[in-house]
């Protein structure tokens, strides 16, 4: 275990290099230049050229990667071209509301597919049955954008229950930041707690359909002991692959609820800071979002491991 | 064992969401500013974007400024007819055929930090733009100023290299306003995160993409303000802007997208105010690229367009079909011109005059802008009567700059917010070289014009300037003006006192709320 934990660190330093040097590369590659657009339609020339100087953008590309990297592995990541503020400020204080709104999303999602799914599993063909699959059908279809402007329209302006967008930080009004959260989280999380019923419902009717289980049967265990004893930590792997991939792409996914919902979240951040090229903002989002993926990604391995003890995440261990 | 390890990941998740929610990144408490917002002591407006910048020497968005002018005062300001006023300084004189302005200033006047504004504090504000180190976007505004003079405390004479008319004009904006030189010189860079001007609220406090908060500021010289707390949210989605406004969140938006107007003006506890544009919209026309060098062809497209029908379909009549840069609110504006319709068969003829087969030429279009792609189409289909091809290119906008700044392009959609003074509104736009030149432009005699507009300082003779100038420039076609974007502010049927003033920026220290 402690082997597999060093290997996946050296193997994510080895991906946040790489991702640094694309990210580096990529928003240096696309046109735009940083100091054209603070200083507006009218700048002069020379004005362009000094405010260059400052920002240190005449260097060579190199050069302003090594600079940058430097400061990275001392914890400096730079500061916001537009008004200079750290970086590093800038993303602690977005990154807790990306990651409220994902944890909600991904807790509303898992509180919908896991009921739905066993249900509509365990009794197929029933209207239970139907009715999920209608649901997941439709999750899946729905675009987010779509759904967050459909649920605004009818649970803020036709009946009145939620304002429609905004942000409050928990610690000042843990009410009203919850009540701010629950659109964004549906709109954000139906989609994968569709997908999430669906797995969970197709890996399920397949474990139920096994030897085992029908021994269980035989044996006189009633149904709830042979479902969730037995039938569902097994079908539970491929849903747990699946919620793992997600959870990561739900940080892009977040940029457009951001957006309809007016969350000031990393989102939002990501996009301003590339329509204004500020390159460290970008650099520095987007390398933490590199980085959270990457974690995630191991929090689910580690997972298997303890929902299925036949997988061994060393290949020395037992 | 397992059970407890899943108990140890789910206490984990838990902890994960109370740190989540702990740091949320904000020192004051602003838990009021997003509620709907039912106090009269608190204002809430929505803008059109989170403004970049709150140092308004380093400030290029216009968002920004609506923000400035609750924070910081100008040396002198307009009123809502666009005549320059007092602010700041109470007198001016202008000596010396036009280079020197002397101003007497307030003294009663201080910055939000306790600095006492001054003579000297004028002259460090003017300095700090003219320095180029300082890389300030106003040095292009001011940059004819030579030396600014501390004559006594009080008294602060400017000295410029040659006469200038438009200068007032230009102090009514960024230029001329005044930043605490104790909070300059303390947070140096950093001022745009601790603003201090002497403006009617105070600076408290901004989450990026979230909200400003700025006080009513005790020790303000002028009228005390009606409200005491505004909150600016940043809406950068028309529809998520106009919601917030429906819903009762926000009380004020700076502006509201057009198709929308008729919807907030048919809303019981809605109400819309309007004023003439002084910028324009249109198309830029890069004059030393085949085809759209040949003059002909630019004059063939000037004709073509019916900006009529673009006004009506895309625009709900709710903007003014443009036939030259210069608005018809501003009182350069040559009404003369007048063709706002098409006239196909002129058009027409002037391509053939032209002498060139297969006329085609790719327009690029701003991404991310509905309005702005159907002008693309209505363009694109009207050239297509008259026998020009168009391919329409979407480009992000801060691409399209710099592809318009490298004359790296056939045509592209882009206009300018204008300024209070002619001079502002088209100099840099039509002058050989100048700033916002994309054309490649140059006729020696707007040249001559636009450099007398500026130096004369009678009215009369100016006005006719700029109206030598708009005839030319109809004749050139090297920018086809399409509309002038009239400027409507939407607010509660609550909101009371809102003056709509000419450059569209809010001053809120007259609003209040029943």
């Amino acid at each position: 275990m402690l082997l597999y934990i060093a290997r996946r660190f050296f193997l994510m330093i080895v991906i946040l290099f790489l991702v640094s040097i694309m990210v580096f590369g990529l928003i240096n590659i696309i046109p735009g230049d940083p100091a054209s657009l603070m200083l507006g339609q009218e700048a002069t020339p020379q004005a362009l050229a000094s405010l260059r100087q400052n920002l240190g953008l005449n260097d060579p590309l190199y050069l302003q990667y090594i600079h940058w990297v430097g400061g990275v592995l001392q914890g400096n990541l730079g500061y916001s071209l537009s008004d200079h503020t750290p970086v590093l400020n800038i993303l602690l204080s977005k990154i807790p509301v990306t990651l409220e709104l994902t944890i909600f999303a991904f807790l509303l999602a898992v509180l919908i597919a896991v009921p739905a799914g066993i249900i509509s599993a365990v009794h197929k063909g029933s209207v239970w049955d139907y009715v999920t699959t209608v649901f997941a059908l439709s999750g899946v279809s729905i675009p987010a954008f779509w759904l967050g402007i459909l649920l605004i329209y009818l649970l803020s302006l036709t009946l009145g229950w939620l304002p429609p967008s905004g942000y409050v930080a928990f610690a000042q009004n843990p009410v009203r930041n919850i009540i701010l959260m629950i659109m964004p989280s549906i709109a954000l999380g139906i989609r994968l707690s569709a997908q999430l019923t669906r797995m969970l419902r197709s890996s399920l009717l397949e474990v139920m359909q096994s030897d085992y289980i029908r021994t269980g049967y035989a044996k006189g265990l009633l149904e709830k002991a042979v479902v969730f004893k037995h039938a569902l930590r097994n079908a539970m792997l491929p849903v747990l692959t699946v919620a793992g991939l997600e959870l990561s792409s739900f940080l892009g996914g977040a940029v457009i609820t951001e957006t309809i919902f007016a969350v000031p979240g990393l989102g939002q951040l990501i996009v301003n800071a590339i329509l204004t090229r500020d390159f460290p903002v970008v650099q520095g989002a987007i390398l933490f979002m590199a980085f959270a993926v990457v974690i995630v990604n191991f929090l689910v391995d580690i997972a298997y491991s303890l929902l299925d003890p036949r997988i061994s995440l060393g290949g020395a261990s037992k | 064992m397992k059970a407890r390890l899943k108990g140890f990941m789910f206490l984990g998740v838990i902890l994960l969401l109370v740190i989540a929610s702990g740091c949320g990144g904000n020192k004051g408490n602003t838990s009021s500013s997003t509620t709907t917002n039912q106090s009269t002591n608190q204002l809430v407006i929505g803008l059109d974007n989170d403004p970049p910048q709150l140092d308004p020497q380093k400030s290029s968005a216009a968002v920004d400024r609506q923000v400035f002018q609750s924070i910081y005062n100008t040396l002198v300001d307009i009123d809502v007819n666009g005549k320059i006023v007092p602010e700041l300084a109470t007198s001016w004189k202008i000596t010396n055929g036009g280079k020197v302005y002397t101003f007497n200033l307030r003294k009663d006047v201080k910055f939000q930090d306790g600095t006492p504004f001054n003579a000297k504090a004028v002259k460090f504000n003017f300095d700090r733009e003219l320095d180029p180190k300082s890389a300030s976007p106003r040095l292009s505004e001011i940059g004819s100023i030579s030396k600014v003079t501390v004559l006594s405390p009080y008294q602060v004479q400017v000295t410029l290299k040659q006469p200038f008319s438009p200068l007032l004009s230009i102090l009514t904006d960024r230029a001329g306003m005044m930043l605490s030189p104790t909070a300059v010189k303390k947070e140096g860079a950093n001022f745009s995160n601790h603003p201090v001007g002497t403006g009617p609220y105070k600076f408290v406090e901004r989450v990026k993409q979230d909200h400003i908060t700025v006080k009513a500021f005790k020790g303000y010289w002028g009228k005390k303000p009606k409200i005491q707390t505004i909150v600016y949210h940043p809406y950068a989605d028309g529809n998520v802007r106009l919601t917030n406004l429906t819903s009762g969140n926000v009380d004020l938006v700076n502006t509201i997208d057009y198709k929308d107007i008729d919807r907030v003006k048919k809303n019981p506890n809605l109400k819309v105010d309007e004023k003439d544009a002084i910028g324009f919209q249109g198309i830029v026309l890069n004059v030393h690229q085949a085809p759209l060098n040949n003059v002909k062809i630019r004059q063939a497209i000037n004709l073509a367009i019916d900006r009529e029908s673009i006004a009506k379909v895309i625009f709900h009549n709710y903007v003014t079909p443009a036939t030259s840069p210069l608005p018809v609110s501003s009182w350069a504006h040559d009404s003369s011109l007048k063709q706002t319709t098409a006239d196909t068969a002129a058009a027409k003829k002037l391509v053939q005059e032209s002498g060139l087969k297969n006329v085609h030429f790719t327009l690029k279009i701003p991404a991310g802008s509905a309005q702005n792609q159907q002008l693309g189409q209505m363009v694109q289909s009207m050239l297509k009567k008259v026998g020009i091809n168009v391919k329409l290119e979407m480009v992000e906008f801060g691409t399209m700059i710099q592809q318009g700044t490298e004359h790296n392009f056939d045509a592209i959609n882009l206009g300018w917010s204008g300024r209070m003074d002619p001079d502002g509104t088209i100099y840099s736009w039509f002058i050989t070289k100048g700033g916002n030149n994309d054309m490649g432009y140059s006729n020696a005699n707007v040249d001559k014009w636009l450099n007398q507009a500026r130096t004369v300082s009678s009215k009369q003779e100016r006005t006719q300037l700029y109206h030598k100038i708009s005839q030319q420039l109809w004749k050139d076609a090297p920018y086809i003006s399409i509309y002038y974007p009239n400027d409507y502010k939407a607010m509660k049927k609550s909101v009371q006192g809102f003056q709509h003033y000419p450059d569209t920026m809010i001053r809120p220290e007259t609003i209040s709320l029943k």
